[in-house]
């Protein structure tokens, strides 16, 4: 029986007859993983609403002298972005310089390889502190604010509010479509000299965007990266939140929204913070954060705060999504709703483009309607597929949701509850895949730190090869068992949030859990396409 | 010689049509190549540059291949070669060469005296229609300064304009303000 499951997952990895892949999941893992699935699917739909899935939050505040003291000084975090910036510009002047190798140039290497595989793994353990040290807002930062850290003077910015039409994550959403398509499509992961354009446009847009719009406009509203890392913190085990709530809800001063004044002394209490620190860069207000989507951990409130009542809180992996699908209200907030399901389609597009037989179909695709040179047009609507067929079948589950339900809830309403249900598949798979990249293809990232320009490099010969693919960082069978529980756990959360948000459209414990079959087959398609994702082998980037 | 092109592609992990990749022949003493796929019409056409970086004065060379993607038959007609400097606001252009196929493969040699970027242009006529190519070349080590100029002076043109405007918004508010408080202390 196990033998002949294992013959029949074998049967659905496709083996290219050439070329260097990377291995996907065997197919024991790949069958422990479905039969986990299943085991949660049936948990879910069969089992009536139990009170042990009330959330048991825990929540603890790390707050002693060390970690005061370098959350309420700016010394380490500048020391921080004074050191990407540095490496930041080195990555400029590599790709515009350095050699057009891209696996012996630094721009590539540790752009791609180390950098967007390292920091989606890493809000998984440190939340969205990559934006505190971001390059491109520090660089920003101080050419438009003419200050290493406090406030810019009045002349620095015209200050103004971002027009309406842009308040929102769609532009953030259209940057990433952007991004992918430059990256997956255009190439810049393999050309150093593109990589140094694209970071130096990134420089401009925020400095441009920091000049002219009040706060950080930017990271709020442009930023896919940051906006990224923002929805995805809400998974992660640390934030920034208030030490004692009890403190900020009797604040009346909202240093943390307004930033602090000259003397950085709050007159009511004698209490005191740093002086002239700028105000929440994207408008929150630390004593009613709830979550972290927009919270670029930049450590203006912990600094400004009177009180010294922020700090990072240690807190349980999924606590603040799973809390936030019980108790956050159905809000409108459709855009939100977009951007998560735009994660869901670019994630899985991701993935496929890294198949060996993606290029083949592309080619077979573009000769079939005359597209030339860079198959650009092709690839363009290769994309575009690959990201409907994900939006139309969850557009498709929410109707029927919404006929099961029996509500008079609006369906956007009902659209936006459920998206942060399917969250939790893009963050577990984007992270799944990052791996790949990460331990299989950092092999030589030692020799570019010390060549970052590629003086007199070349490219790497069939034995080196050879070498960086049989010698992963991480052990083969660690990367395949922790890919495997990343997806089980996102499709358990997945079901988990659906299940709550159900709840919670229905406003009874005895929801009628069948409703949720269409979203959990949903959830179902989405997993097991990344798990078949994962499975196969996978192109090597460079 | 043509089926070693191909034995090279499938060295080559993600490469992108269009985009230049580089590889070391299987003999070490080969110096490295620069090499671009791309598929044009009825064509699948790969482009390869040897050595990978020439240097100016030194003699280079580059060799096409192009099959048909229907039935892998390859092209055996004339290649003319051109190349172009690819640099902003130059557009010098100049005739390398035509070249008949020589064992499967267009080859066409090249001196540059000068550094920099510039477009190798293959073009050939196949079944009554045109094929132009156009492929990267980078001769030395050329100046970009281009980009991070362009950066700069961007960045400075709006900071220098926005501080231009809000000083000029924060004279005329100071104004309005002593304006105002005269207008009150005659009252």
């Amino acid at each position: 029986m196990i033998e002949s499951i294992i013959s029949f997952i074998n049967k659905l990895i496709y083996v290219p007859d050439s070329g260097m892949v990377h291995p996907g999941l065997p197919a024991g893992w790949v069958a422990f993983v479905f039969f986990s699935m299943v085991v949660i699917a049936l948990r879910y739909t069969f089992f009536a609403y139990s009170s042990s899935e009330n959330v048991n939050s825990f929540h603890y505040p790390i707050f002693n002298k060390i970690i005061k003291r370098i959350v309420t000084r700016p010394w380490i975090l500048i020391s921080l972005r004074l050191f990407a910036a540095i490496v930041f510009l080195v990555v400029i002047y590599a790709g515009l310089f350095g050699t057009p190798i891209p696996e012996k140039n630094i721009a590539t290497v540790l752009t791609w390889t180390i950098w967007w595989s390292g920091v989606v793994i890493s809000i998984f353990f440190v939340g969205s502190a990559w934006c505190a040290i971001c390059p491109w807002d520090a660089i920003a930062t101080w050419l438009v604010r003419r200050k290493l850290w406090k406030r810019g003077n009045k002349t620095s910015s015209l200050n103004l509010r971002v027009p309406k039409i842009l308040r929102s994550v769609w532009p953030a959403l259209l940057m990433f479509v952007g991004l992918t398509w430059l990256e997956l499509g255009v190439g810049v992961t393999v050309s150093p000299y593109a990589t140094a354009l694209m970071a130096l446009l990134m420089v401009v847009l925020a400095t441009i965007s920091l000049a002219i719009y009040e706060r950080k406009a930017f990271c709020r509203y442009f930023c896919a990266i940051g906006r990224t890392i923002g929805v995805y913190s809400t998974i992660a085990p640390i934030a920034l939140r208030p030490v004692n709530e009890k403190t900020c809800a009797d604040c009346k001063t909202l240093e943390c929204y307004h930033g602090s004044l000259d003397s950085g002394i709050d007159n009511t209490t004698n209490a005191k913070g740093l002086a002239n620190i700028e105000p929440c860069p994207t408008h929150l207000v630390m004593g009613s954060l709830t979550q972290n989507t927009y919270c670029t951990s930049c450590g203006a409130c912990s600094m400004s705060c009177p009180h010294e009542n922020v700090s990072w809180q240690i807190r349980g992996v999924a606590d603040e999504v799973i809390h936030a699908s019980r108790t956050t209200t159905l809000r409108g907030r459709v855009d939100e709703a977009w951007f998560i399901l735009g994660l869901v389609s670019l994630t899985i597009f991701h993935g496929i483009t890294m198949m060996p037989y993606w290029e083949g179909a592309i080619q077979n695709f573009a000769y079939t309607i005359g597209d030339s040179g860079q198959l650009l047009t092709s690839f363009s609507a290769g994309m575009l597929v690959s990201m409907l067929i994900p939006i139309i079948l969850f557009v498709i589950a929410i109707k029927l949701t919404q006929q099961l339900i029996k509500t008079k809830e609006e369906y956007k309403r009902i659209f936006s509850a459920f998206a942060l249900s399917i969250l939790p598949l893009a963050f577990t798979y984007h992270i799944a895949h990052n791996l790949t990249h990460l331990v299989r293809e950092s092999a030589g990232f030692w020799n570019v730190v010390f060549n970052p320009f590629g003086i007199n490099a070349l490219p790497l010969g069939m034995h080196e090869l050879h070498m960086r693919h049989m010698n992963p960082l991480v052990a083969d069978n660690i990367i395949f068992a922790i890919q495997g529980l990343l997806i089980i756990f996102g499709f358990w959360l997945a079901l988990r949030i659906a299940r709550q948000r159900l709840y919670q459209i229905e406003n009874s414990k005895n929801s009628n859990n069948f409703a949720l079959i269409p979203i959990l087959v949903f959830i179902a398609i989405i997993s097991f396409a990344d798990l078949w994702l994962l499975m196969q082998p996978m192109v090597m980037r460079m | 010689m043509f089926s070693g092109v191909f034995l090279i592609n499938n060295v080559f992990a993600h490469h992108v049509l269009g985009r230049p990749s580089y590889s070391l022949g299987a003999d070490s003493n080969t110096p490295p190549s620069m090499q671009v796929e791309t598929q044009i019409g009825e064509y699948y056409v790969t482009y390869m540059a040897f050595p990978a970086f020439p240097k100016p004065n030194q003699n280079g060379r580059v060799n096409l291949y192009a099959s048909r993607i229907d039935n892998g038959k390859t092209f055996d007609g004339e290649v003319l070669f051109k190349i172009r400097d690819d640099s902003w606001f130059s557009s010098k252009e100049e005739i390398l060469g035509t070249q008949n196929i020589d064992d499967g493969v267009y080859r066409q040699g090249f001196v540059f005296s000068k550094a920099g970027n510039y477009i190798v242009t293959a073009e050939f006529q196949s079944g009554g229609e045109p094929y132009v190519i156009d492929f990267p070349l980078r001769i030395g080590e050329p100046g970009s300064i281009g980009p991070i100029g362009l950066a700069v002076f961007i960045i400075i043109l709006a900071l220098v304009a926005v501080n231009i405007t809000q000083r000029r918004r924060l004279n005329r508010m100071k104004a309005q303000q002593h304006h105002r408080d005269n207008s009150e202390d005659e009252t």
